[in-house]
């Protein structure tokens, strides 16, 4: 078995609090892309809370500071493509069109 | 070999220079669940930017209230069972069993509201062949909740493993491996709900 090395344990105050913050983001984010004007700028914003989101799962839930670093880095790779890959489209829209046509 | 790198052939027992929480073997396994949704998630962001009118029409017909109970249900389940795991590393071993089955009985309201909402999308039309949206959208999500599937049954085996004083404050490998399993699938959903449900 693996010893747990991280420096932030888990502990029930954390969890729940984690837990709070991920319900609080995913609503917010669900506002955000139903009553919110749409544009570029609510489009970051839906990016960053995921990644957030996606952050708070790994750091608190997994533990991702302890993980082995090559896990570890996986798991960050994973977390920051979507968000990064939807600014992109926010930002470069045409850009992204022309990249992915054949 | 970099130090940092992975050394399969390392006895489990021996302290590793960081972490690998369960096991080695459901590493491999999110691992490999990581690259076939990254695939996925480059097929969705290749349609969208090629089809931004489907997706933005497709996107305004789903009922989001089912995606965001979804995502309720996805982290909350995760919440219990990282509350399973810090309750058997306190030697809490009925705490855990307690919050393992809450992690359980959660996680069941997925499969639930996936009904409901399929049965809601067919009442408003949003079928198969419904377009590039729907197609998309269907194969992602259904493909997830197969996922989300084997983890409810890596529950039921973990749970059976709990019940019956498997697991301990010093071993309960079994249950890390299913609760890094899950948080993996859960973040999954968290990259999910946003292309469906919220960007618009």
């Amino acid at each position: 078995m693996t010893v747990p090395t991280d420096s932030t344990p888990m502990t029930p105050r954390s969890l729940t609090l984690a837990w709070l913050a991920l319900v609080g983001l995913s609503v917010v984010s669900a506002l955000l892309g139903g009553w919110v004007a749409r544009g570029t700028a609510v489009q970051l914003a839906v990016a960053a809370i995921l990644w957030l989101k996606g952050a708070l799962v790994a750091r608190r839930f997994l533990e991702s500071a302890g993980l082995h670093p090559s896990l570890r880095r996986v798991l960050g790779g994973f977390i920051a493509f979507a968000p990064l890959a939807i600014a992109l489209g926010a930002l470069f829209p045409d850009w992204l069109v022309r990249l992915t046509t054949l | 070999m970099p130090a940092a790198a992975l050394d399969w052939t390392r006895p489990a027992a021996e302290p590793a220079p960081g972490r690998v929480p369960g096991n080695r073997g459901i590493w491999v396994g999110i691992c490999c669940e990581f690259v076939e949704f990254l695939v996925l998630f480059v097929t969705y962001f290749v349609a969208r930017a090629h089809h931004p009118e489907a997706f933005r029409a497709g996107a305004e017909r789903l009922g989001a209230g089912f995606g965001l109970a979804i995502t309720v249900v996805m982290v909350s389940s995760s919440y219990c069972l990282a509350r399973a795991v810090a309750s058997i590393r306190a030697g809490a071993l009925a705490a855990s069993r307690r919050w393992l089955v809450a992690a359980l009985v959660v996680a069941a309201g997925y499969p639930l509201t996936k009904l409901l909402e399929i049965d809601w999308n067919l009442a408003h039309g949003i079928d198969g062949g419904g377009g590039i949206f729907a197609a998309v959208y269907y194969y992602l999500t259904i493909n997830h909740m197969v996922h989300a599937g084997w983890g409810m049954l890596g529950m039921l085996w973990v749970l059976f493993r709990h019940l019956t004083g498997a697991y301990t404050a010093a071993d309960h490998d079994g249950l890390e491996a299913l609760a890094s399993y899950w948080h993996a699938t859960d973040i999954i959903w968290l990259t999910l709900f946003p292309f469906f449900y919220v960007l618009v």
